[in-house]
C-alpha cells in the first residue's frame, strides 16, 4: 500500500513546489506591474502633494496663516500620509514585504480604497464584491456551459440540421464581447422599450420585503445575463460540438454502434466519458475565472462586482488591493491545476503517475 | 471678452427668483431622497427621460451632454464656474541644465502668450460654448472681479488677442536672450529653440494644448508635445526641477470649489515663491515691487478698502508681466436635473457643493415626493462627523443631516443665519471688515481684552477647561471678538433620535478640537497637530456667555473682510455627546478611529456612522454605556448634564439604531433612513422634526443675474454731450435698485484705449442713465467707440456687462 501511495505522494509534492514557485512569481511580477517598478511611488508622491496642498488652501481654516506657515503645514501633513504609506522606505524593500504578506494570504489594509460598507480591510473589500459577481456570473457561466453542452451534443447526433448549420453560422457573432452587446440591450430594453433596468444589482431604493428583493435582483440579472448568454452561446455551441463529433467518429464509437447498443448509451459511455477530463478542465477554469468578474461588463451595468473593484483599485493605485485580488486568483488556479492532476488520474484509464504503469 | 458672461443661464425650465410653494411642512420640500450610484455620465440625458433618475451630482463640460439636455423637454440643468484653465510657464533658466535655452523664463514672452492666444476662439470653439475667456488670476464669477470691473475690463482690452503684439513682444525678448531668427525659425547657440508642451489627454484640454502648441510653432519655435494624463503630467511639472527643463510649458487647470470673496491672496498664491514649497514655484523670481505688492495683499497689510483695492488694481496689471500663469478661460460645469425639478445651485461648487439644496429642492409641479439622485460615487469614504469622509459626494448627502448656524448665500457667498439670531463682531480699528447683511453688527475697538474666564486650552490629564487667567495672568488681546446669540428656543431643537440639544453638545467638539492633538490623550492623533497648531495659532479663547439664551463668545487674531465670515468661521459646532461617546470609547480601546491616518496607524477600522464594520464594534460600546451610564469626559461634561439625560439619550441611540440599522445622528431637514453599500443607494427621510418652515430657503431658486440693455445715440458729433440710457432687469421684470451695488461705465476709443470712465445715475427702478460730457466724448477723437457697463448686484456675485458701439464725426 505504502508502495502504491509513494509515487502519487512524491508527484503531488513536486507539483505543490512547483506551483507555489509558480504563484510566488506570477504575484511578484504583478506587485512590479501593479507599481511600474516603483514609478508609482512618484505619481503617488505628486498626488499627495496636490490633494493636500489643495486641501489646506480650500480649507477656510488656514486661510488667515502666512505663506510659509500655511507651506510648513503642507510639509508636516504630506510627511504624515508619506508615512502612513511607507512611502519613505524603498519599493524594493516593501516590495518584499507585499510579497510575504502576499503569500501567506495576509490581504493586510488598502491604502486609499474601502469597501462600500466602509472597511479598509482587503478581506472585506474583495468579500464585500464576491457575491455578486458569483452570483451573475456563476449563473450565466453555469447556464451558458449546460445548455452549451446539452445543445452540442444534441447537435452531434444530427450534423448538417438546420439547426445545426445556423449554430455554425452564428458562432461569428461571438466575435463581439459581452459588453458589445450589453450597449444595445440596454438601449433596446431600457430605454427604447424600458421593460428592464439599465443597471445596477437592485431597484433604487432596494425593496424592503425579501420576495420582492429577489424579484428586482432578478430583473437586474436579466440583462447582463443576456449579453453573456449572447457573446459567448454559439461559440461555446459550436467547439463543443465539434469535439463531441470527432470523438463521436472515433472507431470504438463506430464499433458500439456497429454492435447494435442504444444512443443514450453510447452518448453516455463511449463519447461523454473519454471527453470528461476536458469538459471538467472546461468547468473548473470557467469557475475560477468568474474570480475576477468582467471589468467592462460590471462597469457597462454598474453591476458592483470584483471587476468594477479591480478597475477602481488599478486607477487608484492601490497595490494591496490588486495583489490581494491576484494572489487569491493565482492560488484557486494552483489548486485547480493540482486538483485537475488528481481528476484526470482518476478519470482517465490512460494517464498514470509516475512509475506506477510499469 | 466678458460680454457673453451675462447671458449664460440655467437652461430647461427656468425656476423664478422666489417663486410661490404651497407646503406647510417643516424642513425639506420633497418627503425621501434616494441617492444612487450613477458612473457613466452617458446615460444621464436617458435617465431623466425614462423618468427614473431627477438629479445628478456630476458636473461636466461635455458639450455633447449639453445638446442632449437642451434637446430633451423632461430635462433640464444648473451651471456652475469654478473651473478655470491656464498655462503654467517654467520660469527657470534662461539656460537650462541640457544647455538648451527656455525662451519662456523671458518676462516678455510670457507676458506676449497673452497676446498671442485667442480666448474667444478657445471659449467658443474649442470648448463649445462651455467656457469664458479669462484673463486674471480672479475668477471671473467671484465678487473680486465684479468689485474690480473697470480695472478688469480696461486690462482685458488691453491684452486682447493681437498676433502682432505678440510677435514683437517674442522678437524683443528672444533677442535680449540672445537667439537668432533664421527664417521662420529662432535658433540659440546654433539650435532650433525648442519648448515642451506637456498637454493633457482630456478631449477639450488636448484641442487647446494643440492650439497652443500651434501658435507657438508659428511664431519660429519647435515645440515637442508630450501628451500625458492628470498623474503621469504631474509627475512631470511637479515632480521634476524646472531647471532640468523636463518641460517648458503645460496645461493646468484649477478647481474653487466654493464662493471665495477674498482672492487678494492669489497673487501670491500664483506668482511667488510663497505659493506652494513644490519646485515650480520655488523657480519664480517675481519683480521685487510685485513681491511686496503680492505680499501685503496676502497679509491684508493695507489702511482701508480703498487702499486695497488701488494695490489690487496695480498688482493684476504686474501679474499680468509677470505671468508665470496664462489664463486661458473659466469653465462652466453643466448640471443635469429633470424639468420640473429647482434647487439652489452654487455658483462656484454647482450642485455637489450647494449647502441650501437640502433646504430648497423640490418638484415644481407638486408637492412632496421623491426624487433619485445620482452620483459618481457613495460612499466613498467612512462617515463620521469628526474626521471622517472629505469626498464632495459623501458630504453632499452628510450636508443634509445636519443643521449648521449659518448657511452661505449660494451666489455671493456671504453667509445667513440659520439657528443664531445676531452676531456682534469687533475688530481692532483700522481692520479692512465691512459688514454686509443687517442681521449682525459691526464695531471697531482700540483693544480687545480677552476675558479672563474664557477657556483657551485644555488639560487632557485633568479633563477641564484652561483659562485665560491661568494662561496669561498679565491678560490677552485679541485682534476680534465674536458675540454670537443662538436663537431663543435654541435648546428645544432635538437631534434625529428625538434627543434634546443640550450645552454638552455644545462643549465636547471643543474638547475634543485639544484632546486629539495633545500628547497626555489616548485619543492623540498626529494628523490632527498640525491643524491644531494652525488653530492655536489665532485661537484667543472662547467662553459661554449665557446658556438661556445661548450666547457664545470668540476671540481671534483671525480677520476676514466680510463680518458674515467672520461669524460662520467662529461660530461653534455641536455634536451629539452620547454618540460621540461610543466612538471614543471605542477609539480608546483601539477597535476604531476617528480618522483614517490614525485607523491605518493603530491597525483599526476608520469609523463609520453608516454602515459596516463599525457598526458591531458601536452597538457593542451602546450596550455598554447604557449599563455603565458612560459620559465622555465626565469632569467637564457630566456637570453639564440633565438628571435623566444619561439614560434617556442612550435609550433613544438604541432605538435609532434598532429601527434603521445605523447610528448616523444629526439634526439636519433629512435624516438617514436606509444605507445599502453594495446596491449602492442611501435613503434620506425628510424630518418632521425640523423646526423651519419648508419655504425659508426658496428666494435662493435662481441667481438673480442681472441683464443690462444700453441704448444711446449711434453717432455723436465732435463738441456735442451724450446721453445713454441702461436698463437693468431679470426674468423680465426691473432690477431694484437696491439690489445693485454699484454700475460703472467705461468709455474706450477706437483702439481700445479707456479714455473715461464714472458711474451710472439711478433713474426710476430698473433704469439708469450715463451722461458723457462734450469733453469726454472729444477726448475720443473721430472713429468708432464703445460704450461698456458693468453691473454688479449685491444679490449675485457674477457681474453683467453690456456694451453700445457709437461713432464721433467731425462737426
Amino acid at each position: 500500500m505504502k508502495r502504491e501511495w509513494y509515487p502519487l505522494f512524491l508527484h503531488l509534492s513536486r507539483r505543490v513546489v512547483v506551483l507555489l514557485l509558480t504563484v510566488l512569481a506570477g504575484v511578484y511580477l504583478t506587485i512590479l506591474i501593479a507599481n511600474m517598478g516603483g514609478r508609482v511611488d512618484d505619481l503617488r508622491l505628486m498626488q499627495i502633494r496636490g490633494e493636500i496642498a489643495e486641501s489646506v488652501r480650500e480649507d477656510a481654516a488656514f486661510r488667515e496663516m502666512a505663506s510659509s506657515e500655511r507651506n510648513a503645514l503642507i510639509e508636516q501633513r504630506v510627511a504624515l500620509e508619506v508615512e502612513r504609506l511607507g512611502l519613505d522606505r524603498p519599493f524594493i524593500v516593501r516590495s518584499f514585504g507585499y510579497l510575504q504578506r502576499a503569500m501567506l494570504l495576509d490581504l493586510g489594509r488598502a491604502e486609499q480604497m474601502h469597501s462600500d460598507s466602509g472597511s479598509r480591510s482587503v478581506r472585506a473589500i474583495i468579500t464585500e464584491r464576491l457575491p455578486a459577481t458569483l452570483l451573475l456570473f456563476g449563473t450565466a457561466n453555469l447556464l451558458l456551459f449546460a445548455i452549451s453542452v446539452w445543445l452540442a451534443l444534441r447537435l452531434s447526433r444530427r450534423y448538417g440540421s438546420l439547426l445545426d448549420r445556423s449554430v455554425v453560422g452564428l458562432a461569428p457573432t461571438s466575435a463581439a464581447p459581452a459588453w458589445f452587446y450589453g450597449m444595445f440591450l440596454i438601449l433596446l430594453f431600457a430605454f427604447i422599450a424600458p421593460v428592464l433596468p439599465p443597471g445596477g444589482m437592485v431597484a433604487t431604493p432596494p425593496p424592503e420585503g425579501r420576495l420582492a428583493w429577489l424579484g428586482s435582483l432578478l430583473q437586474h440579472m436579466a440583462l447582463p445575463l443576456m449579453a453573456i448568454l449572447l457573446s459567448q452561446l454559439f461559440v461555446s455551441i459550436y467547439a463543443w460540438r465539434t469535439y463531441f463529433l470527432i470523438h463521436a467518429g472515433e472507431d470504438y464509437v463506430e464499433m458500439a454502434r456497429a454492435k447494435g447498443l442504444p444512443e443514450r448509451l453510447i452518448e453516455r459511455r463511449y463519447i461523454l466519458r473519454p471527453a470528461l477530463p476536458p469538459i471538467l478542465t472546461s468547468l473548473l477554469l470557467m469557475l475560477i475565472s468568474l474570480w475576477s468578474g468582467s471589468i467592462i461588463l460590471e462597469q457597462v451595468f454598474n453591476w458592483p462586482g470584483l471587476g468594477t473593484l479591480l478597475f477602481a483599485a488599478i486607477g487608484m493605485n492601490d497595490t494591496p488591493v490588486v495583489i490581494g485580488s491576484v494572489v487569491i486568483f493565482a492560488y484557486l488556479l494552483a489548486a485547480t491545476v493540482l486538483l485537475l492532476d488528481l481528476a484526470y488520474a482518476a478519470l482517465d484509464p490512460r494517464v498514470r503517475i509516475g512509475g506506477a504503469a510499469r | 471678452m466678458l460680454l457673453s458672461v451675462g447671458l449664460l443661464s440655467a437652461g430647461g425650465t427656468t425656476a423664478a427668483l422666489a417663486e410661490p410653494f404651497e407646503g406647510s411642512q417643516g424642513g425639506a420640500l420633497v418627503d425621501e431622497v434616494v441617492f444612487t450610484r450613477v458612473q457613466d455620465a452617458g446615460q444621464i440625458p436617458r435617465l431623466i427621460d425614462g423618468g427614473s433618475h431627477h438629479l445628478f451630482a456630476h458636473g461636466s463640460t461635455s458639450v455633447a451632454l449639453l445638446r442632449q439636455l437642451r434637446d430633451s423637454p423632461r430635462a433640464g440643468y444648473d451651471l456652475s464656474w469654478g473651473t478655470a484653465t491656464d498655462l503654467r510657464l517654467n520660469t527657470a533658466g534662461p539656460i537650462l541644465s541640457d544647455g538648451r535655452l527656455d525662451p519662456v523664463h523671458a518676462p516678455e514672452i510670457r507676458e506676449a502668450l497673452n497676446w498671442l492666444i485667442d480666448r474667444h476662439h478657445i471659449a467658443d470653439e474649442l470648448y463649445g460654448g462651455l467656457a469664458v475667456p479669462r484673463l486674471l488670476p480672479i475668477g471671473n464669477a467671484f465678487p473680486d472681479y465684479a468689485r474690480l470691473a473697470p480695472v478688469v475690463r480696461e486690462l482685458e482690452q488691453y491684452y486682447r488677442y493681437d498676433p502682432a503684439r505678440a510677435r514683437a513682444a517674442i522678437e524683443t525678448g528672444m533677442r535680449r536672450l540672445g537667439a537668432e531668427r533664421r527664417g521662420a525659425t529662432w535658433y540659440h547657440a546654433g539650435e532650433p529653440v525648442r519648448i515642451i508642451a506637456i498637454i493633457r489627454t482630456e478631449t477639450e484640454r488636448r484641442r487647446l494644448g494643440d492650439y497652443v502648441a500651434d501658435r507657438l510653432a508659428a511664431e519660429g519655435f519647435v515645440v515637442e508635445r508630450i501628451y500625458r494624463n492628470v498623474a503621469e503630467s504631474s509627475r512631470i511639472w511637479l515632480g521634476t526641477d524646472p531647471l532640468d527643463g523636463a518641460w517648458n510649458l503645460f496645461l493646468g487647470a484649477w478647481m474653487a470649489t466654493r464662493i471665495v470673496r477674498d482672492q487678494a491672496d492669489n497673487l501670491s498664491f500664483y506668482y511667488t515663491r510663497r505659493g506652494r514649497p513644490d519646485s515650480w514655484w520655488q523657480a519664480f523670481d517675481p519683480d521685487p515691487e510685485f513681491d511686496a505688492l503680492a505680499a501685503r495683499l496676502e497679509n491684508r497689510d493695507y489702511a482701508d478698502w480703498e487702499e486695497r483695492q488701488r494695490l489690487m488694481a496695480r498688482g493684476l496689471a504686474m501679474a499680468l508681466k509677470e505671468s508665470t500663469n496664462v489664463w486661458t478661460v473659466g469653465q462652466l460645469n453643466v448640471w443635469p436635473r429633470a424639468a420640473n425639478v429647482a434647487l439652489a445651485v452654487d455658483l462656484a461648487g454647482g450642485v455637489a457643493g450647494s449647502a441650501l439644496w437640502p433646504y430648497t429642492l423640490r418638484f415644481t409641479d407638486r408637492p412632496g415626493g421623491r426624487v433619485v439622485v445620482g452620483s459618481p460615487s457613495l460612499l466613498t469614504a467612512p462617515w463620521n462627523p469628526v474626521a471622517g469622509s472629505q469626498w464632495i459626494y459623501d458630504q453632499m448627502i452628510t450636508r443634509a443631516l445636519n443643521d449648521p448656524l449659518l448657511l452661505p448665500d449660494p451666489y455671493t457667498g456671504l453667509f445667513w443665519p440659520q439657528r443664531i439670531a445676531t452676531a456682534e463682531v469687533t475688530v481692532e480699528q483700522g481692520a479692512p471688515v465691512v459688514r454686509n447683511h443687517d442681521w449682525l453688527a459691526l464695531d471697531f475697538a482700540e483693544r480687545i481684552p480677552v476675558a479672563d474666564d474664557a477657556w483657551i486650552d485644555w488639560d487632557a490629564k485633568a479633563e477641564r477647561f484652561i483659562t485665560v487667567a491661568e494662561r496669561y495672568p498679565d491678560g490677552l488681546q485679541a485682534r476680534s471678538r465674536v458675540r454670537i446669540t443662538f436663537e431663543a428656543d435654541f435648546w428645544q431643537r432635538r437631534w434625529h433620535d428625538g434627543s434634546p440639544l443640550s450645552p454638552a453638545d455644545l462643549l465636547l467638539p471643543m474638547i475634543l478640537t485639544f484632546d486629539r492633538g495633545d500628547e497626555a490623550s489616548p485619543l492623540l492623533d498626529p494628523a490632527h497637530r498640525p491643524a491644531l497648531d494652525a488653530f492655536r495659532h489665532h485661537f484667543r479663547g472662547w467662553r459661554i456667555v449665557s446658556e438661556q439664551p445661548l450666547v457664545v463668545e470668540v476671540y481671534s487674531d483671525q480677520i476676514h473682510p466680510d463680518a458674515e465670515t467672520m461669524v460662520a468661521a467662529r461660530a461653534p459646532s455641536l455634536l451629539p455627546w452620547h454618540l460621540i461617546a461610543l466612538a471614543i470609547e471605542a477609539e480608546r480601546e483601539g477597535s476604531l478611529a476617528f480618522s483614517s491616518n490614525k485607523a491605518d496607524r493603530i491597525g483599526a477600522e476608520w469609523l463609520s456612522l453608516a454602515s459596516g464594520p463599525s457598526l458591531p464594534v458601536l452597538r457593542r460600546q451602546l450596550v455598554r454605556a447604557q449599563a455603565e451610564g458612560i459620559v465622555p469626559y465626565p469632569r467637564a461634561l457630566a456637570p453639564r448634564l440633565a438628571s435623566d439625560e444619561v439614560a434617556t439619550r442612550y435609550d433613544a441611540l438604541d432605538r435609532w439604531q434598532r429601527e434603521r440599522g445605523h447610528f448616523y445622528v444629526g439634526n439636519g431637514p433629512f435624516m438617514l433612513h436606509r444605507v445599502h453599500p453594495v446596491e449602492g443607494s442611501v435613503v434620506l427621510r425628510r424630518n418632521p422634526a425640523h423646526p423651519d418652515p419648508a419655504q425659508r430657503w426658496l428666494r435662493f431658486t435662481a441667481p438673480a443675474i442681472p441683464e443690462p440693455l444700453l441704448q444711446g445715440p449711434l453717432l455723436v458729433e465732435r463738441g456735442e454731450a451724450a446721453t445713454f440710457t441702461l436698463s437693468v432687469t431679470h426674468d423680465g421684470t426691473p432690477y431694484p435698485h437696491s439690489a445693485i451695488e454699484r454700475i460703472d461705465w467705461l468709455l474706450f476709443d477706437s483702439h481700445y484705449r479707456l479714455v473715461a470712465h464714472g458711474s451710472a445715475v439711478p433713474q426710476t427702478d430698473g433704469q439708469w442713465r450715463i451722461d458723457l460730457a462734450a469733453e469726454q466724448l472729444a477726448a475720443l477723437g473721430t472713429g468708432a467707440n464703445t460704450l461698456e457697463v458693468a453691473v454688479t448686484s449685491h444679490a449675485v456675485a457674477l457681474p453683467a456687462f453690456a456694451a453700445h458701439h457709437f461713432a464721433t464725426v467731425l462737426e
